[in-house]
């Protein structure tokens, strides 16, 4: 089996974020800091993506990313996905050595 | 400038039950001791849906991994065990139970370089109407106060918040004392600088802590602006 690249753990963790901004849009009143939550995050994690993405991810990253991304989906409280909006990110770029 | 103890009311007394809780009391002196990757663990597990450690485990190899030093990787257990805890009290409760860990874990970082860290205070100026509301953590250190409004996420940066946060700062400017007001958001710098970016209310002259930096509190004040 090939080893994962960090473009492939990316995608992956995109997706989940991709979830959890449609979960947390059911907050009315947050709708725009949502979006602009999930903008920003996007971005940060796109720019690792141009930056790395053909590069081996780190070991354990692989394991790290789809372990959040599995939480993230057990997400149903919108509430709470919008924190994990901002949470998912965080453990996405420390498990690849990235600064948030 | 004076400070004052807040009025005990009914949510203050039954607040004030979990602030005392041995399990905010025993995060809070762990996450004093943890590094920035241990505050995130914390963050995620407190707040999650899976009660297995397995799977935050595996969230954080740079916690748990192969390679990671036992010394902190013990420490970081501890962390998680805690951290389930929280999440094990219920929805209602550990949103609670959440706030005042970050307040207790900002106390006990403030009081590692001042003896005047106090909790729950007022802070009222000469002719001006008092605000209800009191700030989770002050340093009424003489000549260099300070005040913190703790947060555990980005979210509860609100106007009211950042009014009397600014109310505070600019009552102490009229009467030529020194405050310094901040926010201690247990949430990244970035969460925090999108909230901030559509807030219209004052908060130039607030500082911010953020979940990266937190522990610098035991060094010295806040020294991020919350708005750049």
């Amino acid at each position: 089996m090939t080893a994962p690249r960090i473009a492939d753990v990316l995608h992956r963790a995109l997706a989940a974020e991709a979830v959890l901004e449609e979960r947390g849009e059911e907050v009315a009143d947050e709708w725009q800091y949502v979006t602009d939550l999930a903008a920003a995050w996007r971005a940060r994690l796109e720019s690792v993506l141009a930056a790395r993405g053909t590069e081996p991810a780190p070991p354990g990253s692989a394991d790290a990313i789809d372990a959040a991304a599995d939480e993230a989906a057990l997400i149903e409280d919108p509430h709470r996905a919008i924190d994990w909006l901002s949470t998912l990110p965080q453990i996405v770029l420390a498990a690849l050595g990235e600064r948030t | 400038m004076r400070f004052q103890d807040a009025a005990r009311d009914a949510r203050t007394v039954v607040y004030a039950g979990i602030q005392a809780d041995r399990l905010v009391t025993r995060a809070a002196d762990l996450l004093v001791e943890a590094a920035p990757l241990e505050r995130l663990l914390a963050r995620a597990a407190m707040n999650g849906e899976r009660t297995d450690p397995a799977a935050w485990r595996a969230m954080f190899p740079g916690l748990f991994g192969p390679a990671v030093e036992p010394s902190l990787r013990s420490h970081a257990e501890a962390v998680l065990g805690v951290s389930l805890e929280v999440a094990g009290r219920g929805e209602q409760a550990r949103s609670q139970y959440r706030g005042a860990v970050v307040e207790a874990l900002t106390e006990r970082l403030l009081a590692r370089r001042s003896r005047e860290v106090r909790r729950e205070r007022r802070i009222l100026f000469d002719g001006v109407a008092a605000e209800i509301h009191p700030y989770d953590v002050t340093v009424e250190a003489p000549g260099a106060a300070e005040a913190y409004d703790c947060k555990w996420g980005a979210r509860g940066i609100t106007p009211d918040v950042l009014l009397q946060l600014d109310a505070a700062r600019t009552g102490a400017a009229a009467e030529e004392a020194s405050l310094r007001v901040a926010l201690v958001v247990f949430d990244a710098y970035r969460s925090c600088l999108v909230r901030l970016a559509r807030e219209t209310a004052p908060a130039d002259g607030t500082y911010l802590t953020t979940i990266e930096t937190m522990h610098e509190l035991a060094v010295r004040p806040a020294t991020l602006r919350a708005r750049r």
